[in-house]
């Protein structure tokens, strides 16, 4: 059935034209940001938005072109911004009818590391209760094919999963078997500190098309010192099975992620300089955990400027390098960036409203329990069930995909109805995080103003705008990085 | 001195900007609103370690303005709102006018 449009009243429009649904932002004494429902957005000079606002059209002709060209106004009743804005909404949605395309099974909570910002992997490497079972695994594998996303990454981490490898194996070839009926788009990754990697596991990862995920927090003093195992040689052992995974796999077949400590903060170079030395292209700067003993600190825009200030020297550093021919991305960047110069959205867990909790990952706990994050799971060990959805044992995968414990956060999180958020000009490159602001204000929602989350978002899309409009390079750069 | 006050004529602002605007200080001071038809008076209790009360004053005063702006582009833009969404998340498509 066809949708008439009726032009709001003559008496709240102007002659000839009409705002479109917008957000603004001051963004510095001259500039004002202006962004569309999808997050199209123009800068315009404080005059021009005042013109605007009091009903008039800029005085510049390419102003005027500009603001329609990014459907921040339109000619009055044309339908061509309607409808353009309508489908770039729905596809920025799509993904949602495509839950849930990440799985995480944990295969075993043991560990030969005891790292010291890792709340949930401490338990004795000689402790086999902490496993996941057979049976469990094979009650994941069922949930995992229920989700009707086409595309089903299965990311099979700990503690530390190579302890429990028998059982890797088992998921990953009983899965293979399974999607022969469901005929997704299968993918395997084995997050490992690589340690204990052999030639059992290269041969079987060869043979079933693994990926591997590691973990490298920079320099070897830094990583070994947060990531301490016997042996004191965690950095060694992590650069030695980076090296024969790509021997093996090929040079695509492993990925590191960095996990930010206090002691990060003013080492950002060495970090960036140790990925770029072993040849790691790609970084995701990541927040400072809040999960843990610094979860309820009183001021935590403190942290959040520490942390601001890591990111700027980062990216800056890493927007050197590639004007210096030194190919290299920041993640998260990366996944901003697709949701402000493109109309897709990289569907990222932290950055998408409804939240990506459930919708983006599920988690299978060795013990059966299925959370809606792996960060649900490490409030869990702490002692916090909140995101716990139910049990693979006891529980369908419709009752744990329509639990409170997921349907409520999803809700009552949602950017578009929070306070703040629904008139955020940055609303369309964030998103909602119920179990961060849980963790760290005690409720999904949390207010923004004293939430790290939302300072820390702002000053990184401030930072992005920022650096593509005042410098050529960074614009170069960040294109590429946004159309990866 | 932890409160200051300020006045918002009724006739030109509206209680939800003053509170939209006040929300997002929420982290330096907390307002009490009463209004007697005419005028609205707020008084703004400010964290015992928040110092630069009279500058941040200002900057409430001219987000109530800006909140007033929301205000007014939310209400000339949502029919369209509406419209988009709707074809949005439906097989619909618009009817020529």
């Amino acid at each position: 059935m066809p949708i008439r449009y009726q032009p709001a009243d003559v008496d709240q429009t102007h002659a000839g034209w009409e705002l479109l649904p917008i957000r603004f932002h001051r963004f510095d004494l001259s500039r004002v940001l202006l962004t569309n429902m999808v997050g199209e957005h123009l800068f315009v000079t404080g005059e021009d938005f005042d013109a605007l606002m009091s009903g008039a059209l800029p005085s510049d002709p390419q102003v005027r072109r500009d603001l329609a060209g990014k459907h921040l106004i339109r000619a009055t009743g044309e339908d061509v911004p309607v409808e353009l804005l309508a489908m770039k909404t729905r596809t920025r949605y799509r993904r949602l009818a495509e839950f849930t395309a990440l799985h995480i099974f944990v295969a075993t909570l043991r560990c030969e590391h005891t790292c010291q910002y890792c709340q949930v992997s401490r338990q004795s490497s000689a402790n086999d209760r902490y496993d996941m079972s057979a049976e469990t695994a094979r009650r994941a594998l069922e949930a995992t094919f229920q989700s009707p996303s086409r595309a089903v990454k299965i990311e099979i981490q700990g503690g530390e999963p190579l302890l429990n490898f028998d059982l890797v194996r088992d998921i990953i070839t009983e899965a293979q078997v399974m999607n022969v009926h469901h005929q997704k788009q299968l993918s395997f990754v084995i997050a490992s500190n690589l340690a204990l990697l052999d030639d059992t596991v290269l041969d079987f990862a060869a043979e079933h098309d693994v990926c591997f995920s590691t973990s490298l927090d920079g320099p070897a003093d830094l990583h070994n010192t947060n990531r301490p195992r016997p042996g004191r040689d965690s950095w060694q052992r992590a650069i030695a099975g980076i090296g024969q995974v790509r021997d093996r796999l090929g040079p695509d077949r492993v990925s590191a992620l960095m996990t930010t400590t206090a002691a990060s903060l003013t080492r950002v170079r060495d970090i960036i300089d140790c990925y770029v030395e072993h040849d790691l292209r790609a970084i995701f700067l990541r927040p400072l955990s809040p999960y843990g003993f610094a979860a309820r600190r009183a001021r935590p825009t403190d942290d959040v400027a520490h942390w601001l200030a890591f990111y700027q020297e980062g990216l800056d550093y890493i927007l050197e390098l590639n004007a210096h021919g030194i190919p290299m991305v920041e993640h998260f960047a990366a996944i901003v960036l697709k949701k402000m110069l493109t109309n897709d959205d990289p569907g990222y867990v932290d950055l998408t409203s409804p939240a990506g909790i459930g919708i983006g990952a599920l988690v299978y706990n060795y013990d059966g329990y299925v959370y809606a994050s792996d960060e649900g799971r490490m409030l869990a060990e702490m002692g916090d069930t909140t995101f716990r959805l139910g049990n693979l044992h006891a529980n369908t995968y419709t009752e744990l995909m329509t639990s409170n414990a997921l349907l409520e956060p999803l809700e009552m999180s949602f950017t578009h109805s929070a306070p703040m958020c629904s008139d955020c000009a940055f609303e369309p490159y964030c998103g909602a995080d119920p179990v961060f602001h849980h963790a760290t204000a005690g409720d999904f929602l949390a207010r923004k103003p004293e939430s790290a989350f939302c300072n820390r978002n702002m000053g990184i899309f401030e930072l992005l705008l920022d650096r593509y409009h005042s410098d050529p390079q960074a614009r170069q750069v960040f294109q590429r990085w946004a159309n990866r | 001195m932890s409160v200051v006050e300020c006045r918002f004529d009724a006739s030109g602002y509206s209680i939800d900007a003053i509170q939209r605007a006040a929300y997002k200080f929420c982290d330096r001071f907390a307002l009490e609103v009463t209004g007697d038809g005419q005028v609205f008076l707020c008084r703004l209790d400010f964290r015992s370690d928040v110092t630069d009360r009279s500058s941040i004053a200002r900057s409430f005063k001219t987000e109530v303005l800006d909140q007033v702006l929301r205000e007014r582009i939310r209400a000339e833009t949502e029919g369209v709102r509406n419209v988009i969404l709707a074809v949005a998340f439906s097989n619909a498509h618009l009817e020529p006018q």
